[in-house]
């Protein structure tokens, strides 16, 4: 009887093992593919006939990071509301603005520099206000709010520059960052580097980070332990506004003109980057490693692609099928891992 | 109050023999019920009672054990066959407590969405017909409103009797069928509740037959002929209201004679008063005077919208109190959020547990850490490290498994959650802990559990204020109970007392028994 008991007893805890292991094994692998997926497609285009030559080049590479900050940052300034359950779809209009307030203040006004920064930030913190003030204090649906901010922004934007291209006046100090080197790696990655350490350090190791993903979690949990949710979803846009403002100054720093029309083809990159940054890493989470793994990946695909002779179609296809996937994928990833699936 | 002199023998829903067990527990036994014609027929019983289990046989909504039959207006069937489908064709229809009418539609629309538009040619709505429909049904049910009126805008009251109208309209006659009301007046405040009853007794005088099942005795006294009580599963009678009292009711309904029912009242209980609240006016309170003692368990009862839970959310700075004085150790206590009244040091452990206590997509250690946050700010940085060996210690304190503090809230079972919960308030070791059904969903070992440890943090100083539907539970946790009962305290009970039927007669009893 007791060699029974005992052997069953040994047979049970083995399945149970094992059944436990599956799952883990799974959700290692869920955290690392797209890191594992953007390993596979720098090897294939490294050694692809076509783009073997100019692909794994130094001076690509440079180029693609180089130009990637501006969306990176607009990515991690969107997972900022997103954290605490809300969109914005108005981080490319306010990156648009930034550039062309920090452009005009600089070269039509011939305000001081740093002056003509701030201000470009500011203008993307007010936005953000006016999108935190609508959403948390007058209820209006977050993606329609940010949608309607955008396009007043983009309406006043063409009003103030005719649709006309800022070629002229700006400062050299400022252009120098957008295409300098800083041992051996390009200003604006630098920038970038330092954003990303400062959104991580908030959401990670900050209160207020904690605090944002109660509120996304569930609003009224969060209520109930005592978080001014309001302000929490009002702050998260105003942080949002301000990231987006940097954005456009380095947007500004890179491209050394200030285009009135750029700015809004930045909200779908940065969203894709987003929501495929959500599948990996901390899986069901926006998270910031996870965020720029996302922007990497579409930016090196693109520019694969592009070397391998395909046309101006494949970005915004490209950018479009990868923000599907991720956001068809990931709502089954957190709702099975907080156990509803 | 009584309708038409009805034939006595002119039985129109019978039902015999109806049982119905649920995984080997019986919870209707052989219940017989007879409507006569153009009567109100109340059905009263207390919580497990079986009343809810019988209206969802005669819905045809639950299948009934075989052997029982179900007779609607001659339309006899074995209790086991009964359907939804025959249940309408017999002629029974059903208004529930929260009726279903589409707010941002119109009356007329309202009217016509389940039996169907009136149709012109090509399909379209004949609006004209539709609207002539409408004008004709609410003129039947004396119903002054507008076909065009959109249903939101009108009073509660008038909302049930749309829900009525349209579930009769297709009535021939006023002598058709069996209207069944399941607590129709649960949600309606005082006034609406005499508009409604207004109406159904001119529906009575009219004829209408009516299944009236309530809560509210005096509404009973004043609107039915007859009356079936249930009790543990069983029918305990059936009889004639008139003549009856309260107190008769109750006596039916819980078992035992009024007498002993009246509660010793009790002055201070002589120890340290952390909270005492006079005049309390907030959402569905009218005045509530209470004290809390320092490491008191007081036990709140009462039904369903009686101001239960919002008391507590009152206390919690979560609802506004519009009058009233709160004083926590002597001092005022107004708490303008939930933020105040933690800092003031309460705790609320909330009735739903998945809606407005859990963070389900974040980690245990991060959910017990919720209420706590700051204390793991320090140079700069939240110390994980030290956040993580704290939560280690609560999960193997609280014993709630599995014992990760890495696992996500949302995939625990729900004792668990709740532990967590619990722990995320009693590490704050607060001076007041309002317990909002802390063991609804939760498994008999996870309760015994829980009320250890609030056990436990009574002991060492903490105030409890506990709501609980479960009177045996409270019956076995309470130092004293206060009954609520329409937005007041009706009754204080306190040592051995605290009895489960005691405390459902006293939430049942009106204030003039009481007093």
């Amino acid at each position: 009887m007791t060699m029974t008991t005992n052997r069953e007893a040994t047979v049970g805890s083995v399945t149970r093992t094992t059944s436990r292991r599956g799952p883990e094994l799974l959700a290692q692998l869920e955290k690392y593919a797209l890191a594992v997926l953007f390993a596979v497609l720098c090897l294939f285009f490294t050694v692809y006939g076509q783009t073997a030559e100019t692909f794994p080049t130094l001076a690509n590479i440079r180029n693609v990071l180089g130009s990637q900050s501006v969306v990176a940052v607009a990515a991690l300034a969107s997972i900022l509301p997103l954290t605490c359950g809300k969109f914005d779809l108005s981080v490319g209009a306010m990156i648009g603005l930034s550039s062309i307030v920090t452009g005009s203040a600089a070269a039509t006004h011939q305000l001081p520099l740093v002056t003509a920064v701030c201000l470009g930030v500011l203008s993307g913190a007010v936005v953000g206000l006016l999108n935190g003030w609508l959403v948390a204090y007058r209820d209006v649906n977050a993606l329609i709010a940010t949608l309607g901010t955008s396009t007043v922004v983009a309406g006043l934007i063409s009003l103030y520059t005719e649709n006309q291209v800022l070629t002229t006046g700006i400062p050299e100090a400022l252009t120098d960052v957008g295409s300098g080197l800083w041992l051996g790696v390009p200003r604006t990655l630098w920038a970038l580097v330092l954003i990303s350490a400062l959104v991580y350090y908030l959401l990670r190791h900050t209160p207020y980070g904690r605090y944002l993903a109660s509120v996304g979690s569930s609003p009224t949990s969060a209520r109930l332990v005592g978080l001014d949710v309001s302000r929490m979803v009002l702050s998260s846009f105003v942080l949002s506004g301000a990231l987006c403002g940097i954005a456009g100054v380095l947007l500004l720093a890179r491209a050394g003109t200030a285009n009135p029309l750029v700015g809004p083809g930045f909200t779908l990159p940065a969203l894709s980057a987003a929501f495929l940054g959500a599948t990996a890493i901390k899986p069901g989470t926006f998270n910031v490693v996870g965020t720029l793994l996302g922007v990497l990946f579409v930016a090196f695909s693109v520019n694969g692609l592009v070397l391998a002779g395909a046309a101006d179609w494949v970005e915004p296809t490209f950018n479009g099928v990868a923000l599907l996937v991720a956001v068809a994928v990931s709502p089954a990833i957190s709702q099975r891992r907080a156990g509803k699936a | 109050m009584t309708g038409v002199a009805a034939d006595v023998d002119d039985v129109v829903l019978l039902t015999r023999g109806l049982s119905k067990t649920f995984a080997g527990t019986t919870v209707l036994r052989d219940a017989s019920l007879d409507v006569r014609r153009g009567e109100v027929h109340a059905l009263l019983g207390g919580n497990g009672s079986g009343k809810s289990t019988l209206i969802k046989l005669l819905a045809g909504v639950y299948d009934a054990d075989p052997g029982g039959t179900i007779e609607v207006q001659g339309v006899r069937a074995d209790a086991g066959e009964w359907s939804p489908t025959l249940a309408r064709s017999a002629g029974l229809h059903f208004v529930h407590q929260d009726p279903a009418v589409f707010g941002s539609l119109t009356v007329a629309e309202n009217l016509a969405i389940g039996r169907g538009f009136a149709r012109a040619t090509g399909g379209r709505i004949d609006w004209r017909r539709t609207r002539r429909h409408a004008a004709e049904v609410l003129k039947r049910f004396s119903l002054d409103i507008s076909p065009d009126s959109q249903v939101s805008t009108l009073r509660p009251a008038e909302r049930t009797m749309l829900a009525i109208a349209r579930a009769l309209q297709d009535q021939d006659g006023a002598h058709d069928g069996v209207l069944v009301l399941d607590e129709p007046t649960a949600s309606l405040p005082d006034w609406e509740v005499d508009i409604l009853l207004g109406a159904l007794r001119k529906f009575a005088a009219a004829g209408q037959t009516i299944v009236y099942v309530s809560h509210r005795l005096s509404e009973i006294l004043e609107i039915a002929d007859r009356v079936t009580v249930l009790r543990d599963g069983a029918q305990v009678v059936t009889r004639e209201v008139a003549g009856m009292t309260e107190g008769q009711l109750v006596e039916l309904i819980a078992g035992r004679s009024l007498d002993r029912m009246i509660p010793a009242r009790v002055g201070d209980i002589g120890k340290e008063r952390v909270l005492s609240v006079r005049g309390l006016v907030a959402g569905p309170l009218r005045g509530v005077d209470l004290d809390l003692h320092r490491g008191e368990i007081l036990g709140i009862a009462g039904l369903l919208g009686s101001g239960r839970s919002g008391l507590l959310r009152a206390l919690f700075g979560d609802l506004p109190a519009t009058e009233g004085d709160i004083r926590l150790n002597g001092a005022p206590y107004e708490p303008s959020s939930p933020a105040a009244a933690i800092r003031a040091g309460f705790g609320l452990v909330p009735e739903d547990r998945g809606a407005e206590a859990l963070f389900a997509s974040q980690s245990v250690r991060e959910n017990l850490s919720a209420a706590v946050v700051p204390r793991y700010w320090s140079a700069g940085r939240l110390q994980h490290r030290r956040e993580r060996a704290d939560a280690r210690g609560l999960i193997a304190g609280f014993g709630v498994k599995p014992a990760s503090d890495a696992a996500l809230a949302g995939t625990l079972s729900g004792g668990n959650q709740q532990k967590i919960v619990l722990a995320r308030w009693l590490r704050r070791d607060p001076l007041v802990l309002m317990l909002d059904e802390p063991t609804q969903g939760v498994d008999v070992q996870a309760r015994a559990d829980i009320y250890a440890h609030v056990r436990r943090a009574v002991e060492a100083g903490t105030a409890v204020l506990l709501v609980t539907s479960d009177f045996e539970e409270l019956a076995l946790a309470a130092d004293r109970v206060l009954v609520l009962r329409e937005g007041r305290v009706c009754a204080e009970v306190t040592g051995a007392d605290i009895e489960p039927h005691r405390l459902t007669e006293l939430s049942y009893l009106s204030e003039e028994n009481v007093a």
